[in-house]
C-alpha cells in the first residue's frame, strides 16, 4: 500500500451486504488479478465487465452468435483477455479493451470450467473441463484438444504417448473431474472420480506424481491459492481439504523429475504416489458435521489467509469463512436464493457472492467510524483509564510548557517523487503492462432529463429502492432487515435511468450535514475569494473588496 | 486587452551557490481573451494543452506548442472556480458557482454531462488517475465523489464543517485530500470513503489550497498566513515551510516543478510568481508581470514551462519558458 496509515485491511473478512449488482442474470463471476474489475458471465450469452470501484457497468461482451448461457469465465494474467465457455459446447477467447472476439472454439462437450495458462498475457492454450469426459488442453488459435490421462489405467501404460480422442474409445464415463493450472501453468492438478489428484504435465501429457485424498470420494473443485502456496479440494464426502503446496513456485517440473530419479519403485503407480506425497501436504479438512451440507464454489481470500465455501443448499445463501489455521471464524447469511458462484477480491476483504436469481451480491466489513481520524488529538480507549497528573500539573508556570521548542528539522532532504513498489503485487512483471481499467466515456445527458434535475436537485429523493434485496446482518437467524435508508444523496442526479440499476444500499447515513443544508436550503453570505466580480447579484451580499480578512464567518463555530 | 509583452523577471533574492546555476524563467506569452478573473490554470498529463476556467462562466483550451486558443467552453450558468484533465486528456471537468459540475469533451468543445448534487458552489474538482472518478469538493462543505461514466455521484464525504477548497487523489487512486476554511486537512480512502486521518497543526489558519505530491507521501498545503507547508502524511508534522508571498484573502493554488531540479512554484496576492527551491525552502525567483493578484499556477508535466493566471484587473495567463542557453 502506498501509504502506513491505511490499515492493512487483509486478514480481516466481510460481515454484512453491502450493495448488490444488478444486469440481466449472471451466474458466474471473476476478478481480474487487481480486482479492479469484475467480469460476469450471464445466461445470454453475454460477459459484463463491471469497474468495480465505480460499481457500474464498464463494458459488455455481445456477440449475436453467441447466446447461450455462460458457464464459467477467466481472465488472462494481465487482463488483456478473457476466456468464457458456454452451454453450446463452445469456448469463446475475448479480446477485453476492444470487445471484440479473438477465437471461437466449439468442442464435443460443454465446458464447466475453462481456465486460460495463467503464465502469459497473450495465452494461446486453456485448460477446460468438461461435463462429461476428462479434462483437455485446447489450443485456442487451432482447436485442437489434447485429453488429459486421468484414470489410473492411463497412467499406468507408462511412457506411451496418449492418442488424440482417447475419450471416445473408452466406455468409462466419469463424472466431472475438476482441474487447474498451478500458478505458473506449467502443471496441471486434476481431481478424479476416484478421489485422487494428479499432477499433470501437460505439454507432455504425462502424470507426474498422484495424491491420494483419504475417503477417495470423486472431487468437485480443485482450487489453488493466489499465490500459489496453498491449493484445496472440495469432495463429494462434504470435505473441504487444504493442502500445501511442497513443489517451487518456478521449478515445479524440475522438482518433479529430481523425484522421479530418486525413487526406485517398480510399479509405475506406487512411484508416482510416492513422488506425490512429496508434493502436497494436508493441512486440514473442513466440514459442516451438523448439516452435513455439500460444498459449492470454494476458494481461497488473496491472501490465502482464508477459506471460503457456498452451501450448496436450495434454499438459503450461506457462506462459511475460515481461517487457515482450521477454525470455523464466520457464517454469512443472505437473502433466501439458492449461491452460484463465490469469489473473493484480490485485495480488499470483499466477497462476491452470485445467487440463483441472477444478482451479484457484495459483502464488506461492516465499519465502524474510527472518531479519532477526524480528530487527531482524541485517543479511542477500550476501557477507563486512571488519570495520573503530572508532577507539575498544579504549577502556576508549569515546565514543561517553558521548554516548548518546535522540534521541526526544516533542513532535512524530502523526496517528493519516488513511489514505492506495490509489494502485495510482487511478481508482477513490469515489462508488461497491466489492463486494470477500462477508459470511462461519460454517457451523454439526455437534454429533457437535464431540465428535469435542475428543478429538483434540492428536493430530498424518494425512496424508491425500497423493493431491493437487502443488506443483512450476518448472523444465525437470518433476519431480513429492512434497511432502507432515506438518506440516498447519491441517487438523485440520475440523469438516465440505465438499465444497470447499481442500488446503493449504504448501511451508513452519508453526509447529515449535507441534508441539513438541503433542507434548509442554505443562503449563507458567502465570499467566494477566488474571484470578486462574477456573484449573481439577485441573492448574495457583494463583496467588499477592501476587506483584508477573508476568513469565512463560522470558523471554528463547530 | 493584451498587455505588452514585460522584460525578463526579477532575478532571485538569494541563490544557492552549491546547486547548479538556477536558469531563471522568463515570460514567453500572455494568453489574453477572457472577460473576467481567471480562476483556474491546468496543463493535460501528456502536456500538449492547456485550460483555463474563468468568473466569465467559460473555460478555455490553449496548444502549449503554438499557444492558440483551441476551444471555448460555453455551459455555465455563473462562474468557473476549477477545472481537471481526464488522465487520456480526452475530458475536461469543470467546477462552478452554479453548484454543478461539468464534463466537457476536448476534441470537439462540446457539453458531454452535467452533474448535479452540490447545494452549493462547487469550488474544486479533480479526476482520479484512472479517470473513472471525478471528486469535487464545495461550499456546502462535503466532498463528493462521482461516476465519470454515468454521472450518478457514488459517495458523499462529510468533510469538513466550512467551504471546501481544494481536493485531490494521490497518484495511486487510493487517497482523497480535502482542505477548507475550518483550518483542517482530511485524507479519506477513496474506495471506501472512510476517514483516515485529520491534519492539524497548533493554530489552525484557514486552508486554502492542498495537493498530493507526485509520490503520494506528502502533501502541500498553503493556508491564508501567507505559508505554504509541505505535510509529511504519515507522521502528521509538516516537515518544510516556504514564506515570503502573500496569501490572505484568495485561494491560491501552488504545485510542484519537477522538470529542471526541484521547486515549489505558487502564486501570490502581489501579483508575482513565487519560485522556491523544495529542499532549502529559499525563493529562488520571483516572476513579475501581471497586473492583479495570481489565482493559480500550473507546470508543464515534462517541459520548463510554468502557466500563471490573475483576477480581474489582470484577466490573463501568462506563460512562463526558461531561457536556452
Amino acid at each position: 500500500m502506498e501509504a502506513p496509515i491505511i490499515d492493512p485491511l487483509q486478514g480481516d473478512f466481510p460481515e454484512v451486504i453491502e450493495e448488490y449488482l444488478e444486469h440481466g442474470i449472471m451466474k458466474c463471476i471473476a476478478f481480474n488479478r487487481r480486482g479492479t474489475l469484475l467480469a460476469a458471465g450471464c445466461t445470454d450469452g453475454s460477459c459484463i465487465i463491471w469497474d468495480f470501484e465505480t460499481r457500474g457497468v464498464a463494458k459488455e461482451l455481445r456477440d449475436k452468435e453467441c447466446t447461450a448461457a455462460i458457464t464459467s469465465v477467466c481472465w488472462s494474467k494481465y487482463g488483456h483477455r478473457i476466456l468464457v465457455s458456454a452451454s453450446d459446447k463452445s469456448l469463446i477467447l475475448w479480446d477485453v479493451l476492444s470487445g471484440e472476439k479473438i477465437a471461437h472454439t466449439t468442442l464435443q462437450h460443454t465446458v464447466l470450467q475453462a481456465c486460460l495458462h495463467p503464465g502469459s498475457s497473450t495465452p494461446s492454450i486453456c485448460l477446460a473441463c468438461p461435463f462429461s469426459s476428462a479434462p483437455m488442453i485446447v489450443d485456442l488459435n487451432t482447436g485442437s484438444t489434447t485429453a488429459l490421462p486421468v484414470l489410473t489405467a492411463d497412467v499406468s501404460n507408462g511412457a506411451t504417448p496418449l492418442s488424440r480422442n482417447k475419450t471416445s474409445d473408452t466406455s468409462v464415463t466419469y463424472s466431472p473431474c475438476n482441474a487447474c493450472f498451478n500458478k505458473h501453468g506449467d502443471l496441471v492438478y486434476a481431481g478424479t472420480s476416484k478421489g485422487e489428484i494428479l499432477i499433470i504435465d501437460h505439454k507432455n501429457v504425462r502424470v507426474c506424481a498422484i495424491v491420494l485424498v483419504s475417503g477417495g470420494a470423486v472431487i468437485k473443485n480443485v482450487v489453488f491459492s493466489r499465490n500459489g502456496q496453498y491449493m484445496l479440494t472440495n469432495s463429494n464426502d462434504r470435505l473441504i481439504r487444504i493442502y500445501k503446496n511442497l513443489l517451487p513456485p518456478k521449478d515445479g517440473l524440475k522438482m518433479l523429475d529430481e523425484l522421479n530419479e530418486s525413487f526406485n519403485e517398480s510399479d509405475d503407480v506406487e512411484k508416482l504416489k510416492a513422488i506425490g506425497s512429496k508434493c502436497l501436504e494436508l493441512l486440514h479438512e473442513f466440514q459442516d458435521s451438523i448439516t452435513r451440507v455439500q460444498w459449492k464454489a470454494p476458494c481461497f481470500s488473496g491472501d490465502g489467509e482464508w477459506v471460503i465455501g457456498g452451501a450448496a443448499s436450495r434454499g438459503e445463501h450461506k457462506i462459511y469463512i475460515w481461517d487457515r489455521a482450521g477454525h470455523l471464524v464466520k457464517i454469512l447469511e443472505g437473502p433466501k436464493e439458492a449461491l452460484m458462484d463465490l469469489a473473493w477480491h484480490p485485495v480488499h476483504p470483499i466477497i462476491i457472492s452470485v445467487s440463483l436469481t441472477g444478482l451479484v451480491y457484495i459483502w464488506a466489513k461492516d465499519y465502524t467510524e474510527n472518531w479519532s481520524a477526524f480528530a487527531p488529538d482524541f485517543k479511542e480507549l477500550e476501557e477507563n483509564e486512571e488519570y495520573v497528573e503530572r508532577e507539575d500539573e498544579f504549577d502556576l508556570v508549569p515546565e514543561t510548557e517553558k521548554v516548548k521548542g518546535l522540534d521541526v528539522h526544516e533542513d532535512d532532504e524530502v523526496d517528493v517523487l519516488t513511489v514505492e513498489r506495490d509489494s502485495i503485487f510482487s511478481d508482477s512483471d513490469m515489462s508488461q503492462e497491466e489492463l486494470c481499467f477500462l477508459p470511462a466515456v461519460p454517457c451523454l445527458d439526455i437534454p429533457e432529463q437535464q431540465d428535469k434535475c435542475v428543478g429538483s436537485c434540492s428536493k430530498l429523493p424518494d425512496g424508491n429502492h425500497s423493493g431491493s434485496p437487502l443488506s443483512v446482518e450476518a448472523g444465525q437467524n437470518g433476519n431480513a432487515s429492512n434497511h432502507n435508508s432515506s438518506p440516498l444523496e447519491p441517487m438523485e442526479n440520475s440523469t438516465a435511468d440505465d438499465t444497470d440499476g447499481v442500488r446503493l444500499k449504504r448501511k451508513r447515513k452519508p453526509s447529515e450535514k449535507g441534508l441539513e443544508l438541503q433542507a434548509e436550503k442554505v443562503k449563507k453570505p458567502v465570499k467566494p475569494l477566488k474571484s470578486s466580480g462574477r456573484l449573481s447579484k439577485t441573492n448574495k451580499p457583494v463583496i467588499d473588496p477592501d476587506s483584508s480578512n477573508g476568513v469565512y464567518g463560522d470558523d471554528g463555530s463547530d | 486587452m493584451a498587455l505588452p509583452p514585460h522584460a525578463a523577471a526579477a532575478t532571485a533574492e538569494e541563490t544557492d551557490p552549491a546547486a547548479a546555476p538556477y536558469t531563471p524563467y522568463a515570460l514567453a506569452k500572455t494568453l489574453a481573451g477572457h472577460k473576467a478573473a481567471i480562476s483556474a490554470v491546468k496543463f493535460s498529463p501528456d502536456g500538449n494543452l492547456l485550460a483555463s476556467s474563468s468568473a466569465d462562466k467559460t473555460l478555455r483550451a490553449y496548444s502549449t506548442a503554438s499557444l492558440a486558443t483551441l476551444h471555448d467552453f460555453h455551459g455555465h450558468s455563473q462562474g468557473v472556480s476549477d477545472l481537471a484533465f481526464s488522465g487520456d486528456t480526452r475530458l475536461l471537468a469543470s467546477a462552478s458557482d452554479d453548484k454543478t459540475l461539468r464534463l466537457w469533451d476536448v476534441p470537439t468543445g462540446t457539453l458531454l454531462k452535467t452533474l448535479h448534487g452540490h447545494t452549493n458552489y462547487a469550488f474544486c474538482v479533480n479526476f482520479n488517475p484512472h479517470s473513472n472518478l471525478l471528486v469535487s469538493g464545495s461550499f456546502d462543505e462535503t466532498v463528493r465523489v462521482w461516476d465519470v461514466k454515468s454521472g450518478k455521484c457514488l459517495k458523499v464525504l462529510p468533510a469538513h464543517s466550512d467551504p471546501v477548497t481544494a481536493v485531490d487523489f494521490n497518484h495511486g487512486g487510493t487517497m482523497i485530500v480535502s482542505s477548507s476554511y475550518d483550518g483542517l486537512c482530511r485524507i479519506w480512502d477513496a474506495s471506501t470513503g472512510h476517514c483516515m486521518k485529520t491534519l492539524i497543526d497548533d493554530e489552525n489558519p484557514p486552508v486554502s489550497f492542498v495537493k498530493f505530491s507526485p509520490n503520494g507521501k506528502f502533501i502541500l498545503v498553503g493556508t491564508l498566513d501567507n505559508t505554504l507547508r509541505l505535510w509529511n502524511i504519515s507522521t502528521g508534522k509538516f516537515i518544510k515551510t516556504y514564506t515570503g508571498h502573500d496569501n490572505s484573502k484568495f485561494c491560491i493554488s501552488a504545485s510542484f516543478s519537477v522538470t529542471n531540479g526541484k521547486y515549489v512554484v505558487s502564486g501570490s496576492e502581489d501579483k508575482c510568481v513565487y519560485l522556491w527551491e523544495l529542499q532549502t525552502r529559499k525563493i529562488v525567483q520571483k516572476l513579475e508581470g501581471h497586473t492583479d493578484a495570481v489565482i493559480s499556477v500550473a507546470c508543464h508535466p515534462t517541459e520548463n514551462m510554468i502557466a500563471s493566471g490573475a483576477l480581474g484587473d489582470d484577466k490573463c495567463v501568462k506563460i512562463w519558458t526558461q531561457e536556452k542557453d
